[in-house]
């Protein structure tokens, strides 16, 4: 792996990309029209949440078909929390979402791990729809006459100064999704990721090496609710609404789609294919809002019959810092 | 040292009985090998002793021991280290990292989720003596799947080595392996030294006598024999069931 | 008395409903190990299929349910030979493929006949009550319950009395072997797909007497579906019965007895199945 040209050219090569999207992340939205601030901010919440679902698809080879559960929990306990005490604190809501919702894929977790195979699937996704309908009856969930809740405030932190515009929140949710890359990162780098990929390719092999693998797939339940939780969190604030649909099979299917389309088990694909579907969502709702589902349907399933590694494996020919150091599912 | 006693072991799946009343015991260091036709039970009877089933009846005891109800994972804690028949290994990773993950899986640093794996330099070393005992280590950044047969089977006994087991189970490990590929895996189990006991499934002949202490034939899951390989050979009922074999035994036994 | 007689023939019917749109996909995911998520929306096909036929064209309406079922037979079947069928060893992946469908078949069903709420889909010829022991009943229901119980003694004679089946039952339980035996499982596992989608379809015409037609139905009716799999047990249609009429019966008595309790009681049922037995009351072990 002798690096071309002289060590100090591999250096700059290595982190060129990073610096190159901490550019692009950092300063290009201030420059941009508010609308496309907040579809960038939508793209930053959905890649944090496509990167929580990677961790238990790409990695540990789980198909947790009913994983917006835990985002829309993490929505509904911010939605909850001003709905039935008025507190709109983001310090107390924010730690509140993700507990929730931890708790939640915690209890999902200890359920659907009772079973393999196809009947993990099926209970991943009969439980979510549980807590939908749960969601859609329970009238404590809801705010008085209509489903969901509505009328989130934007988020106090506290500074008394601060006024809120699109620009300011998107630096907020930019904060929390480099930190969530950050802590994905390392987990995926660490003892525990190996382990999981491990699971993944041969759950038997490593218990007979072992590893108690039921407990390697529970904290990863936990782990991924969690982030998945702070996407939604982020995104009741964003959305001023949380409402029943985000804990339904729809939102459960965009982090599917956007891995399978990004690059499952590598580091940006989820941020990528987020990317992809967040602004082709937007293009689409222009030109032709009610056939989007159908767009979405065709590209994912062109995406995994002929596509499987997703589109970072096409970039990975020009950057080998993004490619599959720790393989993946691949085509 | 007893390192392994199986007591009345029985396996039924819905009335096929995979396993009956099979008894015997393994001392430090000894080199078993179990033969036996096709659907005798020796995977069932390895699957029963490393813990992915549980037996009907019996029991097991891993050096004084009772073990029979101890999950697989636990089992891997006390000492044991298993090959498996159908490839087992991690085929879309490295070489590198299966043997990274093997050597981890005994180490309480495994649950760890922040620091990364390539700072544990002990482990990177580990990882190396274990790969060049199986002349991988030029081949580490190759994905497991891209590998031959024989390089495959070759980590796969390397892998069950990496933790340093007291007791090894082979299962088929010349499988699908050429005439010198082979011998390659007979004078590596008999270079392991007294400390660590092996137990061997395979129809290879030729591995079975070379390396063999005692062997076990099992027949429609009874152990039909249990003696040293001159015992075996001359075993009437032995010779009976491997009808047509007995030139290839003969012929085996003289060399 | 009359409101328990009621409840039950209710819960029957509607449950023989959930048998026909559950068998299906109870078999496919025993006999060919696939989780066919699409399930629910060739049912969904089935019955817009058929209201087309039996209202907008006005024929007649055994000729709509064969119609539906043929439809969505072949949908479900083309999805099976020119995509799932490349994706042999990847569960995961087959699974995803049928999720992406029901967005295409839920989409495609909504661009056809347009996204109006729930199609009234009574057919006129089932129309009318009849006396039972002094209570009017509707006809419609009676006849649903027939037409599964139909169903039921042809799925089963095919499975426990004919070659095919008993083909099917070896591929399930050894599917190297079967095919080693020189059986051409292909084939018959085609037959399968097609058959489990066909019924799907009738499913989709059928209960629409009582449910009707709208574009939700693609994951509502897979919910429930999958609930039936569930609690009856997966890969015979003994259980798929079982676990329909159950819950039929548990839901029809449940929204009775405690209205505000909804679709929960199906998924107590759900829950507690899979913390005491978790492969269903007539299942295998999982």
């Amino acid at each position: 792996m002798a690096a071309r040209g002289s060590p100090l050219q591999g250096l700059i090569a290595r982190f060129l990309p990073w610096i190159g999207a901490g550019l692009v992340l950092g300063i290009l939205p201030a420059l941009l029209p508010s609308y496309v601030q907040s579809i960038c901010t939508k793209f930053l919440i959905f890649a944090i949440f496509a990167t929580s679902f990677d961790l238990i698809y790409g990695h540990a080879g789980l198909l947790s078909l009913g994983h917006a559960a835990f985002f829309g929990a993490g929505g509904y306990a911010v939605g909850v929390l001003m709905l039935h005490t008025g507190i709109t604190s983001f310090w107390i809501g924010l730690p509140l979402g993700i507990v929730v919702a931890a708790a939640i894929a915690a209890f999902f977790g200890f359920i659907s791990l009772r079973v393999s195979g196809m009947y993990f699937l099926l209970v991943t996704f009969a439980l979510a729809q549980l807590l939908y309908s749960v969601a859609w009856n329970w009238l404590w969930l809801n705010s008085p006459g209509m489903q969901g809740i509505a009328g989130i405030p934007l988020p106090d932190l506290g500074i008394p100064s601060l006024t809120w515009n699109t620009i300011y929140f998107y630096y907020l949710v930019l904060v929390f999704f480099c930190i969530c890359f950050y802590l994905v990162y390392r987990i995926m780098n660490s003892p525990f990721g190996y382990a999981l990929r491990g699971i993944r390719e041969s759950e038997i092999r490593m218990q007979a090496l072992g590893y108690n693998t039921w407990l390697y797939k529970f904290i990863i339940f936990v782990v991924t609710g969690a982030f998945a939780g702070l996407g939604g969190v982020l995104f009741a604030y964003f959305n001023r609404l949380i409402s029943p649909v985000y804990l339904g099979v729809g939102t459960s299917f965009l982090p599917m789609c956007m891995v399978i389309i990004g690059g499952s088990g590598t580091r940006i694909g989820p941020v990528i294919g987020a990317m992809v579907i967040i602004f082709v969502e937007y293009f689409s709702s222009l030109v032709t809002p009610e056939r989007w589902p159908l767009i979405l349907g065709g590209a994912f399933v062109v995406a995994i019959m002929y596509a499987r590694g997703g589109i970072v494996i096409y970039l990975s020919r020009f950057w080998k810092q993004i490619g599959y150091r720790h393989g993946s599912i691949e085509g | 040292m007893e390192a392994l006693r199986v007591e009345g072991l029985s396996k039924d799946f819905g009335g096929v009985h995979a396993l009956s009343g099979v008894s015997f015991s393994v001392e430090t260091g000894d080199r078993l090998v179990v033969i036996g036709p096709n659907g005798a039970g020796k995977t069932t009877l390895f699957n029963v002793i490393n813990g992915q089933l549980s037996p009907t009846t019996g029991r097991i005891f891993f050096f004084e021991r009772d073990i029979t109800n101890m999950p697989t994972h636990q089992r891997a804690h006390l000492g044991q280290a298993r090959s498996f028949q159908i490839v087992s290994l991690f085929l879309n990773l490295t070489v590198l990292d299966n043997a990274l993950i093997a050597l981890h899986g005994t180490k309480p640093s495994r649950f760890q989720m922040f620091w990364p794996m390539d700072g544990y330099q002990n482990l990177m070393d580990d990882a190396r003596k274990n790969l060049d005992a199986g002349m991988l280590w030029e081949k580490r950044d190759e994905f497991v799947k891209n590998l031959s047969h024989g390089e495959q089977r070759r980590l796969e006994i390397a892998l069950s080595l990496a933790q340093n087991p007291k007791l090894l189970l082979l299962d088929e490990p010349s499988s699908g392996l050429t005439r010198d590929e082979s011998s390659e895996v007979i004078g590596l189990i008999n270079n392991l030294g007294s400390k660590i006991t092996v137990l061997i499934v395979d129809h290879d002949m030729s591995l079975v006598f070379g390396v063999a202490d005692r062997i076990l034939v099992l027949h429609y899951g009874q152990v039909i024999a249990d003696g040293t390989p001159e015992i075996i050979r001359a075993d009437p009922r032995v010779r009976e069931i491997y009808m047509g074999m007995e030139e290839c035994i003969d012929h085996v036994g003289a060399g | 008395m009359e409101v328990f007689a009621r409840n039950l023939l209710n819960g029957i019917s509607f449950g023989m409903v959930l048998f026909l749109a559950g068998s299906g996909l109870s078999v496919v995911m025993g006999v060919m190990g696939i989780t066919n998520l699409a399930h629910g929306a060739l049912y969904m096909l089935g019955g817009y299929v058929g209201w087309t036929v039996a209202i907008q064209f006005e024929m007649n309406f055994w000729l709509a349910v064969f119609l539906g079922g043929l439809a969505s037979g072949l949908i479900g079947l083309s999805i099976e030979r020119i995509f799932l069928r490349h994706l042999y060893k990847q569960p995961n992946e087959q699974v995803l493929l049928t999720f992406g469908f029901v967005y295409i078949i839920t989409n495609l069903c909504i661009w056809i006949w347009g996204g109006r709420p729930r199609m009234q889909f009574t057919s006129p010829a089932l129309s009318g009550l009849l006396d039972i022991f002094g209570m009017p009943y509707p006809i419609t229901r009676l006849v649903i319950i027939a037409i599964g119980l139909i169903v039921a003694i042809v799925l089963w004679w095919l499975q426990d009395r004919t070659r095919i089946g008993a083909i099917i039952r070896a591929g399930m339980d050894d599917k190297e072997m079967t095919m080693g035996l020189g059986i051409n499982l292909e084939r018959v596992s085609m037959l399968v797909f097609f058959l489990a989608a066909f019924v799907a379809g009738v499913a989709g015409v059928v209960g629409a007497q009582i449910m009707g037609v709208h574009s939700i139905l693609g994951l509502d009716i897979l919910l429930v579906a999958l609930i039936v799999v569930i609690v009856g047990g997966m890969g015979s249609v003994q259980g798929s019965l079982l676990g329909g009429i159950l819950i039929g019966l548990i839901d029809t008595f449940g929204k009775s007895l405690f209205p505000q309790l909804a679709m929960f009681t199906m998924y107590l049922a759900m829950v507690v199945i899979l913390l005491l037995k978790p492969s269903g009351i007539l299942g295998r072990r999982v």
